[in-house]
């Protein structure tokens, strides 16, 4: 055995000399390439980055109300008014700012009190097919939802959303969705959900009677139906990137002209190639949606995030998802959640890939807000050579500036539903 | 010829990392004794992560050794290393192996090939487990006039999945792309068809499989998995598909196909009809 370890361990040895001999013998063809050439094989995964690629938005059929104008423009109301919540002070636009790309500069976002998680971004939004850093929602209406009732961010309920509702958006509401009940003490309280975390807004939904929680659900949907047909309508604009993607395949060839910096060029070289940025960040949008856990450091003093795995069950019980009697779908319209994988022991700790379209505009990074700068992000990647889903190559100091550099050429102004936002 | 290639490279990168701790911690090879009445017995252990096991008169000591980590449902590879129980090599031995599911009463159609790699070392490819749960690997030794068996436990044999596969394989140079193949051992042959044209990354789509048997017959009644992995990843699909019996034509619709990231996919069907299994692997590119 000894004898056979000995001839194997000379022969692999000699494999790696013939490698190194090889290369510095052969230069390899990135040297002698123009900056500005790329093969087509790598033209081809530039345009398939290239919002070109976006194409129109998806229909999302468990929400008939997603392309209405009309609901995007009751839903732009919701989107910003502070009476949704426990202090009449905390708005979606509170964590999604707009001055911010629609998310906040926390490492952890503050509603109500502090939550666990950053903000995430909204832009490009209705391309996902999950939602939340979790993908705990399977549509953007129920995500819209979800966090009006958690204590953390808006910390009210479905009835007093439904109060606000009658009281200041009774014409907008009935407009759309036809007559509103008046809501009064003497019928509706007005403290009352289906929560685990509240034992006395649960005892008040559950006295309610089956009809009362339909009446209530039914509006609550409609309030997130609305506001998501209004968030859908948050997106990218070409960017330098984009206008470059453009240029090379129009043929444009003369340095001086073309809109990428020689350091951001080099940065999408190494995006789509040595580095594999594009492995998990691919497609118009930068993210393949999936879930990953890419070993960030874990908080001291803090039980663990369990991510994605903890999100599966939610997602499937959740009475909004796709397949529930609020949803719009047809069963067969709902392949996501009927293909959901379930391994909650692959899901461990892992989060969605967020997008990087705008990324370099809204620090702080990672779903807790891990690091402060794209700088330290790209550090961290480096750091994790050894892990196989993570192998970016031995990247040196220069590369993860130019790596840097790129990452700023995805910024663009957002469209929105009717430009001035607010 | 190119599996074989590739399994003798891992093999060479698993041995030199062995030499190269021999090296660092001079004595890695640990030497475990037993007492089981005849007397000492001794366990030479060459891998940190190897199954060890006497056989069942004490002849031999076996070292088992799986590349791809864990043994999981489709074709497997192991690596078996032969002792005396004394000590010392056993080269040339005849070494058979076979997959044994107890609970079912069953094992295989296809035969574990052995080769041996000199040094008391040999290859065993093939490994087919039909279907997740228990399996045995029942191992029998012969080298000259002994012979003794020993049996290795796998309680969870599951789908090729996340925590399988963990291989980082890149991709062979001259990859097979084809889109209708025979399965491993030529009892079935396997076309697929995306449903709607050419496969999208991060698109949920559909497939069609086309079955038929070595002599072209159509086969209507199989169970049929299907399995995604990304070998240079070691992660499978982000979903779990569907399959679905059109009942004519050979035909099964498989639902809930995604692929994630771009680069090189490995999609295996599996292939249950009457106890014979077989099964087929398609490469893909995903761009």
């Amino acid at each position: 055995m000894l004898n056979f370890l000995m001839r194997a361990s000379g022969a692999a040895a000699a494999t790696v000399l013939l490698f190194i001999l090889f290369s510095i013998v052969w230069p390899g063809p990135a040297l002698s390439m123009d900056q500005h050439t790329w093969s087509e094989q790598e033209k081809a995964v530039l345009r398939s980055l290239s919002i070109e690629a976006l194409g129109s938005l998806p229909v999302d059929p468990s929400n008939r109300y997603s392309d209405n104008p009309q609901a995007a423009a009751f839903g732009k109301k919701l989107f910003f008014e502070d009476h949704f919540s426990g202090n009449m002070k905390v708005s979606c636009a509170t964590c999604h700012r707009v001055d911010y790309s629609f998310t906040d500069n926390l490492p952890l976002s503050h509603g109500m009190d502090t939550t666990p998680r950053r903000s995430m971004p909204l832009i490009g939004v209705a391309y996902n097919s999950w939602f939340f850093w979790d993908g705990r929602s399977d549509s953007l209406w129920s995500q819209a939802l979800g966090p009006i009732e958690n204590k953390l961010e808006h910390g009210i309920s479905r009835t007093m959303s439904a109060y606000i509702i009658s009281k200041y958006y009774r014409k907008d509401y009935e407009e759309l969705f036809g007559p509103l009940p008046d809501f009064m003490e003497e019928n509706f309280p007005q403290n009352a959900r289906p929560a685990l975390d509240d034992p006395d807004a649960l005892k008040a939904w559950v006295l309610m009677t089956p009809e009362q929680r339909e009446v209530v659900n039914r509006i609550y949907v409609n309030m997130g139906k609305s506001i998501a047909a209004f968030v859908r309508t948050i997106l990218p604009q070409p960017s330098a990137f984009d206008r470059y993607v453009e240029q090379i395949h129009a043929g444009e060839t003369i340095p001086s002209r073309m809109v990428l910096t020689n350091e951001e060029v080099a940065g999408l070289r190494l995006f789509i190639g040595k580095a594999k940025c594009t492995n998990c960040h691919n497609g118009p949008l930068f993210t393949n949606s999936d879930f990953h856990n890419i070993g960030l450091p874990q908080k001291e003093n803090v039980a663990p995030d369990k991510g994605r795995a903890a999100a599966i069950t939610q997602v499937l019980s959740n009475e909004f998802n796709c397949l529930g009697q609020y949803s719009d779908a047809h069963p067969n319209d709902c392949p996501e959640l009927r293909f959901i994988d379930t391994s909650n022991k692959k899901y461990a700790g892992a989060f969605k890939t967020p997008t990087l379209r705008n990324v370099a505009e809204r620090p702080p990074y990672m779903h807790a807000g891990q690091f402060a700068t794209l700088r330290e992000v790209l550090e961290f990647y480096r750091s994790q050579a050894q892990n196989p889903e993570l192998s970016h190559g031995n990247l040196t100091d220069k590369e993860l500036d130019q790596l840097e550099a790129f990452l700023h050429a995805l910024s663009s102004p957002i469209a929105s539903f009717q430009a001035e936002v607010q | 010829m190119k599996r074989g290639l590739f399994v003798i490279v891992v093999l060479f990168l698993l041995l030199a990392g062995c030499a190269a701790k021999d090296e660092q911690t001079s004595g890695a090879m640990e030497e475990m004794t037993e007492s089981h009445g005849h007397g000492d017995v001794k366990i030479t252990k060459h891998f940190d992560e190897s199954l060890t096991m006497l056989t069942d008169k004490n002849l031999f000591s076996l070292e088992m050794v799986i590349p791809a980590k864990q043994l999981s449902m489709g074709v497997n590879t192991v690596e078996i290393i032969v002792h005396h129980a004394s000590g010392g090599d056993v080269p040339q031995a005849e070494l058979t192996v076979t997959p044994w599911m107890p609970s079912m009463g069953h094992g295989v159609m296809q035969k574990p090939v052995v080769t041996e790699r000199g040094g008391g070392l040999y290859s065993v490819d093939n490994v087919v487990l039909s279907m997740t749960g228990h399996w045995q690997l029942q191992v029998k030794v012969a080298k000259d006039d002994k012979e003794d068996t020993a049996v290795f436990n796998f309680p969870e044999v599951k789908a090729m999945g996340h925590e399988h596969a963990m291989m980082h394989a890149p991709p062979p140079k001259d990859l097979d792309y084809a889109t209708m193949k025979m399965t491993a051992n030529n009892a079935y042959n396997v076309m697929y068809k995306s449903i709607g044209g050419q496969i999208r990354i991060n698109r949920i789509h559909s497939w069609e499989l086309t079955i038929n048997d070595a002599a072209g017959q159509p086969v209507n009644d199989a169970m049929v998995t299907v399995v995604g992995d990304m070998p240079e990843h070691g992660h499978g699909l982000p979903t779990q598909p569907e399959i679905t019996k059109v009942g004519a034509g050979g035909l099964y619709r498989v639902d809930g196909m995604k692929f994630t990231m771009p680069g090189w996919w490995v999609v295996t069907v599996s292939i249950m009809v009457d106890g014979v299994h077989d099964s087929v692997s398609f490469n893909l590119n995903i761009l």
